[in-house]
């Protein structure tokens, strides 16, 4: 895939991020939203929860990797019980 | 009124005939048509041709008991109806394979899912249960390589102990109230739950349910390319039936389901292998549909049919687009590929309909189904299980939507010695199937469809306008953090440790008790055994003689203080020698007495069930 053609997808895609940011404010406000949870009260939270989401799980899951779960391919023909 | 047919038994006997037809064509229509022909009962069973659902037919009398082997409700209609419908899909994908085996072993392998769906009862259950298990096992086993040999060996053993657990809780159960009709199982705290937690055992085994997961992304990578489609569909999602039928409203099951769902996910950041991350999603989304069960509400029960329905399609499809980059390519790591988009086009965007699927975008099948199950855990007020399950999404997208394609496609230039074409014909025509059914389902009519077969009513609209947003927020956000952090997902020449590490360690350790001390304490008992053993065969070999030597024996050695009489006695005992005749004695092993013993006892009681069964 070239720069030109990058450029523009991620052009369109962050359109979409705002607008989806803009449709769950606006919901907030004129829409009827459910409160069920504590965290329903924050406009657009999902937006939110989706990023920190996404990133909490890289970085925690590459840290359990790292330093516990991961190890080379061999592993189980090599050690030794 | 006209006699049902078992779909399940029609395509597991029908396809013992697939080697006997020589003709190549014709036997690729023959087993495309089995399912076909399942699926034709179906749709003549739910326009009531053989009586008004639910209804209960094909009782087999056997050792006193009902046998029900066609148990007909909306329930077992909705998965009989996703099985035979993934079936004809992956049937078109396997085509172009021509292994007869490997047919007849995938058509026992669907045929006795449906089996399991259609069971009235426990013991047919179980039956069929174990011919899952077989058939599938020979699924990984026909992909040849070493690494195959090995998982099977492991998955084998991880379902003959779950289906040894299941037939245990089932004797208890069945002496306990007498009954083998397979209805919701008695749930509580105690020993008198026993039989319950046992047959629970076995259902989550079978479902994958961490830490009894590990056969699961171990073996459904190893297994052959159309194999591990079916591999996807029916193992898990047969649990799932008999977790709704069995103990629903457990909840147990919900926290187990919701921590599932995350754990899957957590596995699959750290994957190098494009299967076995498809694998870890499995664990992921079956995890909805566990904790759907645990809710046990209608709606979450609904959801969790529904999310099985979906998954299997979805699921297929991914696996159906990994693998065929795997029979191009010969390649499956992360690590050796890339960059094969200009290559393979048409695979890839069918790939993305099963991802966009699975990660519960609107208009495609997952969203329909996903946020019912997702729904239930708010309406119940369990925010730790809403956060799992929503953090779930992220990872589900984040993975097979974002990581995988990127890791395949992407990500740099194809690397020199990579083959890279479309797979053949067939190949895309099922993908192309599954991936119009994904889409079918996931929009008016079809997921209306759906849901008029769900076992319960539905009071849930999934375009209402808050879920839409709410979900298309949540997967582009999901994105953007993707497209930050995308250094990080690179896949890495590794393999991570899983809860099988400690089954290994006992495993290894117990054959090291086996090899050691066992076998030192058995060649002591053994030895000691044989020597008397010896001693018998030598008296027998001519009783007069050996008795006479014997008493010359006694006699040298009691009268040895006196000279001249003993070497009387040796004189004698050197001609009973000589007049004894010695043959060799041909022994075989203890294990042969063993051997023939089984073979006898299965005879007899093969024999004493036929009677029973043939000649009442």
């Amino acid at each position: 895939m070239d720069e030109t053609t990058l450029k523009r997808l991620l052009g369109i895609y962050y359109f979409f991020l705002f607008v989806g940011v803009l449709a769950g404010v606006l919901y907030y406000f004129l829409g009827h939203p459910h409160f069920i949870f504590l965290w329903d009260r924050i406009p657009a939270f999902h937006s939110l929860f989706g990023f920190t989401g996404c990133v909490l799980i890289i970085v925690v899951s590459k840290a359990l990797g790292h330093y516990w779960l991961m190890k080379d391919e061999d592993y189980y023909e090599k050690r030794r019980w | 009124m006209v006699n049902w047919v078992h779909p399940g038994l029609l395509i597991l006997l029908g396809s013992l005939l697939i080697p006997v037809i020589k003709h190549r064509a014709l036997k690729k229509i023959y087993f495309l048509s089995l399912p076909i022909a399942a699926l034709i009962i179906l749709v003549l069973t739910s326009y009531g041709i053989f009586g008004d659902i639910p209804f209960s037919t094909w009782r087999i009398p056997f050792l006193g008991y009902d046998l029900v082997f066609g148990r007909i409700d909306k329930l077992s209609m909705v998965f009989a109806y996703v099985f035979v419908i993934a079936a004809i899909c992956m049937n078109i994908y396997a085509l172009h394979v021509d292994r007869d085996w490997e047919y007849v072993s995938a058509m026992f392998y669907v045929g006795s899912a449906l089996g399991v769906v259609f069971a009235g009862d426990l013991i047919t259950l179980y039956i069929f249960w174990e011919i899952m298990a077989w058939s599938s096992l020979l699924l990984i086993w026909f992909r040849g390589t070493r690494k195959a040999h090995e998982a099977g060996f492991r998955y084998i053993m991880w379902h003959l102990f779950g289906g040894t657990s299941l037939l245990a809780g089932i004797i208890i159960y069945v002496l306990n109230t007498g009954s083998i009709a397979f209805e919701r199982f008695p749930w509580g705290f105690g020993w008198d739950y026993l039989p319950s937690y046992l047959v629970l055992l076995g259902f989550i085994i079978n479902a994958a349910v961490p830490p009894l997961h590990a056969w699961l992304p171990d073996a459904y990578p190893e297994a052959t390319v159309t194999g591990a489609v079916y591999m996807t569909a029916f193992t898990t999602k047969s649990a799932v039936y008999t977790l709704i039928r069995g103990f629903p409203g457990v909840e147990l099951l919900m926290w187990l389901g919701a921590i599932m769902a995350m754990y899957g996910v957590i596995y699959a950041v750290l994957e190098n292998d494009g299967r076995r991350l498809l694998a870890y999603h499995i664990i992921s989304q079956v995890g909805y549909m566990v904790c759907g069960v645990g809710i046990g509400t209608e709606i979450a029960i609904n959801g969790a049919t529904a999310h099985a329905f979906c998954h299997i399609l979805y699921k297929a499809l991914l696996f159906m687009g990994m693998g065929a980059v795997i029979e191009v390519t010969g390649r499956s790591k992360f690590t050796e590929l890339g960059g094969i988009y200009k290559y393979m086009p048409i695979t890839f965007w069918l790939y993305m309909i099963g991802a966009f699927s699975i990660s519960g975008f609107p208009l495609f099948n997952g969203f329909v189904s996903k946020t019912m199950t997702v729904h239930a855990s708010a309406l119940i007020h369990q925010p730790i299980i809403w956060l799992l399950l929503e953090g779930a999404s992220i990872g589900t997208f984040l993975h097979t939507g974002l990581k995988l394609p990127w890791n395949v496609w992407f990500a740099r230039e194809k690397p020199a010695d990579v083959e890279a074409r479309e797979p053949p014909k067939n190949m895309l025509a099922g993908m192309g199937l599954t991936a119009f059914l994904c889409v079918f389902f996931g929009v008016y009519p079809g997921y209306k469809i759906l849901y008029d077969m769900l076992p319960y009513p539905v009071h849930y609209e999934p375009y209402a306008l808050g879920h839409v947003i709410e979900m298309s927020q949540l997967l582009l956000s999901t994105f953007l953090g993707f497209w930050v952090l995308r250094g990080m997902l690179h896949g890495e020449p590794k393999i991570s440790l899983d809860t099988d590490w400690l089954f290994r360690l006992a495993g290894r350790k117990f054959i090291w008790f086996c090899e050691q001390p066992l076998i030192t304490f058995a060649e002591i008992i053994d030895g000691a055994l044989r020597k008397i053993a010896d001693f018998f065969a030598w008296l027998a070999n001519n009783p007069a003689v050996a008795s006479r030597m014997l008493v010359a024996l006694t006699g040298a050695i009691v009268f040895k203080p006196f000279n001249p009489l003993n070497e009387k006695y040796e004189r004698d005992l050197n001609e009973l020698k000589r007049v004894y005749s010695d043959e060799a004695v041909h022994r075989m092993g203890i294990g042969t007495g063993v051997l023939l013993a089984l073979i006898f006892f299965t005879l007899y009681l093969f024999i004493y069930l036929s009677y029973g069964v043939l000649w009442r």
